[in-house]
């Protein structure tokens, strides 16, 4: 392409840095607001204030900081989920039903111990909790493990069944905590039951103790993928199938294990959000909507690609924009879904701007031809 | 303007002082050379010579960073393949370009301006049976591209070549993959070709014998310069592999005598499916004893493929039995094997044998990574492997700025190199060698045969699985034809004559169903 007397020529690069590709994605998400400021300005809103305001609530308000940290961790543990079987070239799309079975695991743990009849269980309180987180593990592993069995032994697609999945958890929660369910809570609210006082889990620094949890998982899994042999048998699989079953590596094995992990940590992001957060300590009535929410863990993991590190201010931009997204659309009196608009705009031109991570522009004075 | 109006003798197209660099290297250093119509001018050279970068610019892929190209006189410059297509420039990669789920039709017409409308099949038919009848190719064209033998497909490329209106037609290494009669097929195609003024460039890396068979002249280069230009019958294939190596080649190697030792690998009886599920290894019996090359010779696709998969452990028996050391290996996984002792190197080196986003020294871990000395507490020792990949580097000589280079940034002959490296390492007492030194360059060759009898003189037990009758014989000590999954004997290579051997690889002689005496 001509431009004046310059030449400008788009050319591949084997390579990016990190800080080139940090500056990448600041630009997507600086070009992602600007074209969503256009639809404020459509509503009569001037995206400045718009912004402000979604921004002093996402990531400075007293109130909106906390939900925006516990949504952020939340979003961080199904990236996490999302990265393991995306590093063996799986689609983990599950995530919601895993989270489910996260919660029905630990608050079925919580129901056999006496939790719900009485406020005092039938064993000392932090041993439950342990046990809870367990069987929030266990639950979205079992979740999990049906896929990854599935696939490893049959060839199944994976995406379908971890997407049938999501369903049919999330009518056996439904049908857990709503009337006469098992779980259901005192009141008949449709709702699960709430935890006492005495296994809410601890806090750190008056947040959830899943946030240093949460990342220190994500820490973890980067060094696992880093420097494990583990790690590089998971990757050797997803970059070559034929070349990792030629080093020995087992196909099924892998399959069902990088299914079984993901699992295990979207079931733990159940257990955040419905256990440890503050003010939840149930399954509530929208348990739905945080299935929803699991989702930005595909796109979080595809715009890290899969480097759990690098997930994380991701994870935090995702939790900040859909509440301060919500809190600005009430406040500001958007139409419906505006936010929705926001996330979709940015993962957009964030995944669109990942062609520059592998091409460059080049800008060349043109020689004057004779 | 597309190339026109030419006699045989003109020169179609020239190139002029082409220079291309590479970060760190220089790939072409001033070349020259010319094509004439009605003539096949072989392009000659090693590996990593500066072949690839060649073609790609005379096809438009890449553009040089001096020099020019000229059609019929006329400067041109090929901003992508469609200009260099548009002039006459057709080219048939050797890793095939077609969509496996199309008719041949199919394939050959897309891409053609004349499709982008509703494509008349008919007519289309017509014209490219024509094609086939000219030049004596022989295809079902409702056939899908998946269906076809390797040189079909080649066929197909060409024919789409020739068809889009290619008066200069660029092979990649047009004989690499075929078997000995589809090469003749080829080889008489391409001579009717010349016959009608095409001009034609194959680009070869070994098989001397072809290129001084069908090319008129050859243009050889090494290190990204020509080191000769001669007219074929003036060489000779050890004048030719001199200036391709830079050094004297021994084509005949000598026969490495070592003591027959106790049996490692016994296979009995043996039955395996292919990918399709139908029967491609029936009931074969041998033994491979310590000390020795047994050399399995075939053309490609009689079962030899499956039977190294099956006695790697990457495929399942359906019959018959497996015995390494005495003990029952039948069921055990890939990876028992690979601890017990077993070396498995395989035909495909960029699927199987290796993974190009890896690392060199992650590559070499794959033959490591299960090995209790290269890891402590589920970490890789990074050191020790870095170390490792760092000797083999050295010892095998592999052209590579370091281990943390990526596998895919090797030639081919170095890719090779280093999965030999890496799996004779490990010191094993039985090597399964499939196809070790296909598409490797006259150099190459070389070293991963010394290698390998390095290995027998260790006293290894080595199953050669080879399409190449010269090196079977050169190297084995016994020699088992294959042919439709059936062994057709096993004879000491004293008693094997080329043209016996020959003859039972296609079929000729019953085959021996008590395999061998023990």
């Amino acid at each position: 392409m001509k431009l004046g007397s310059y030449e400008v020529k788009l050319e591949k690069k084997a390579k990016v840095t990190g800080w080139e590709a940090a500056t990448i994605s600041l630009l997507a998400i600086l070009i992602g607001l600007a074209l969503v400021g256009l639809i404020f300005r459509q509503a009569g809103v001037n995206p400045l204030t718009g912004y402000r305001a979604m921004f002093s609530y996402g990531f400075l308000n007293e109130f909106g900081l906390p939900l925006t940290i516990n949504r952020s961790i939340f979003i961080l543990l199904c990236t996490c989920a999302f990265i393991i079987p995306m590093r063996a070239g799986l689609w983990n799309i599950g995530m919601a039903g895993q989270l489910y079975g996260g919660a029905l695991g630990a608050f079925g743990v919580a129901l056999a111990f006496g939790a719900r009849e009485s406020q005092n269980p039938t064993v000392a309180p932090g041993f439950l909790i342990a046990l809870m987180m367990l069987g929030a593990l266990l639950g979205g592993a079992v979740v999990g493990a049906i896929p990854g069995f599935l696939k490893g032994r049959f060839n199944t697609n994976e995406i379908v069944v971890t997407m049938m999945l999501n369903s049919i958890v999330f009518w056996l929660v439904a049908y857990m905590i709503k009337e006469g369910g098992p779980f259901m809570g005192g009141g008949g609210e449709g709702q699960g039951f709430t935890l006492s006082q005495s296994i809410r889990p601890p806090t750190a620094l008056g947040g959830p103790f899943t946030i240093p949890l949460a990342l220190g998982l994500a820490g973890l899994l980067y060094f696992m993928f880093a420097k494990a042999t583990l790690g590089y048998q998971i990757k050797a699989f997803g970059l070559s199938p034929s070349a990792a079953k030629y080093a020995g590596i087992s196909p099924q094995n892998v399959t069902l294990l990088v299914f079984i992990l993901g699992g295990a940590i979207a079931g733990l992001a159940g257990y955040h959000y419905f256990a440890a957060v503050p003010g939840v300590s149930k399954i509530p009535l929208n348990y739905g909507d945080f299935g929803d929410l699991s989702f930005y863990g595909i796109i979080c993991g595809l715009i890290s690609m899969g480097n759990p590190l690098v997930a994380i201010p991701f994870a935090l931009l995702f939790g900040g924009l859909t509440n301060g997204g919500r809190f600005v659309q009430g406040q500001l009196q958007l139409g419906y879904g505006i936010d929705y608009a926001l996330l979709g705009i940015l993962m957009i031109t964030l995944v669109a701007f990942q062609y520059f991570y592998r091409n460059t522009v080049v800008w060349k004075k043109m020689e004057r031809e004779q | 303007m597309p190339i026109h109006l030419v006699k045989h003798g003109d020169t179609v197209l020239e190139a002029r002082g082409i220079t291309k660099r590479f970060p760190g290297v220089i790939a072409n250093d001033r070349i020259d050379f010319e094509i004439r119509a009605g003539e096949i001018h072989a392009i000659l050279g090693e590996n990593g010579a500066g072949k690839t970068t060649l073609m790609k610019i005379l096809f438009g892929l890449l553009q040089p960073d001096e020099g020019g190209i000229y059609v019929q006189g006329e400067k041109v410059t090929f901003r992508s393949p469609l200009d260099a297509i548009d002039l006459g420039v057709g080219m048939v990669h050797q890793n095939r370009k077609l969509i496996a789920a199309h008719t041949v039709i199919e394939n050959i017409i897309l891409g053609h301006p004349r499709a982008g409308k509703i494509p008349d099949l008919g007519r289309t038919r017509d014209e490219i049976a024509e094609l086939c009848d000219r030049y004596g190719f022989k295809i079902d064209f409702k056939a899908k591209v998946w269906q076809l033998s390797e040189g079909e497909k080649q066929a197909v490329e060409i024919l789409k070549a020739l068809y889009r209106g290619a008066r200069i037609l660029i092979l990649d290494e047009p004989t690499s993959a075929l078997a000995p009669p589809e090469t003749e097929k080829l080889l008489a195609s391409i001579r009717i070709m010349t016959r009608d003024d095409l001009a034609l460039v194959p680009f070869i890396t070994h098989k001397l014998p072809v290129v001084l068979n069908i090319s008129d002249r050859v243009t050889v280069l090494r290190r990204g310069q020509v080191t000769a230009r001669l007219r074929t019958r003036e060489a000779t294939e050890n004048s030719l592999a001199k200036e391709m190596v830079g050094r004297e080649v021994i084509f005949r190697l000598e026969h490495v005598e070592v003591e027959r030792g106790r049996p490692i690998l016994h296979v009995d009886n043996l039955s395996a499916l292919n990918d399709k599920g139908l029967p491609a290894l029936k009931g074969v019996s041998f033994s491979v004893h310590e000390g020795e090359i047994l050399g399995i010779a075939g053309v490609s696709g009689n079962g030899q493929q499956v039977l190294a998969e099956v006695l790697a452990g990457l495929r399942k028996a359906e019959a018959g039995r497996v015995l390494m050391d005495g003990i029952d290996i039948t069921l055990t996984g890939s990876l028992q094997r690979w601890k017990n002792g077993m070396g498995y190197i395989p035909s495909d080196r960029i699927d199987v044998g290796s993974i190009g986003d890896y690392s060199l020294m992650d590559n070499v871990l794959m033959n490591y990574h299960f090995d209790g000395a290269f890891s402590r507490w589920g970490i890789v020792d990074s050191k020790k492997t870095r170390k490792l990949t760092e000797e083999l580097i050295s010892e095998y000589a592999i052209a590579t700025p370091g281990p943390d280079s990526t596998a895919k940034s090797l030639s081919g002959g170095n890719l090779q190199k280093l999965i030999l490296a890496r799996v004779l390492s490990r010191k094993p007492r039985l090597i399964i060698a499939n196809l070790p030194t296909q598409g490797l360059d006259v150099g190459a060759t070389e070293f991963v045969q010394n290698k390998l009898l390095e290995a027998k003189r260790q006293h290894a037990a080595i199953l050669l699985i080879s399409e190449d009758l010269d090196e079977v014989l050169s190297l084995s000590d016994r020699v088992a034809p294959i042919y439709e999954g059936e062994f057709m004997g096993i004879l000491p290579v004293e008693q094997a004559g080329i043209e016996d051997i020959g003859a039972m690889m296609a079929g000729l002689n019953q085959p021996v169903q008590s395999g061998e005496t023990r």
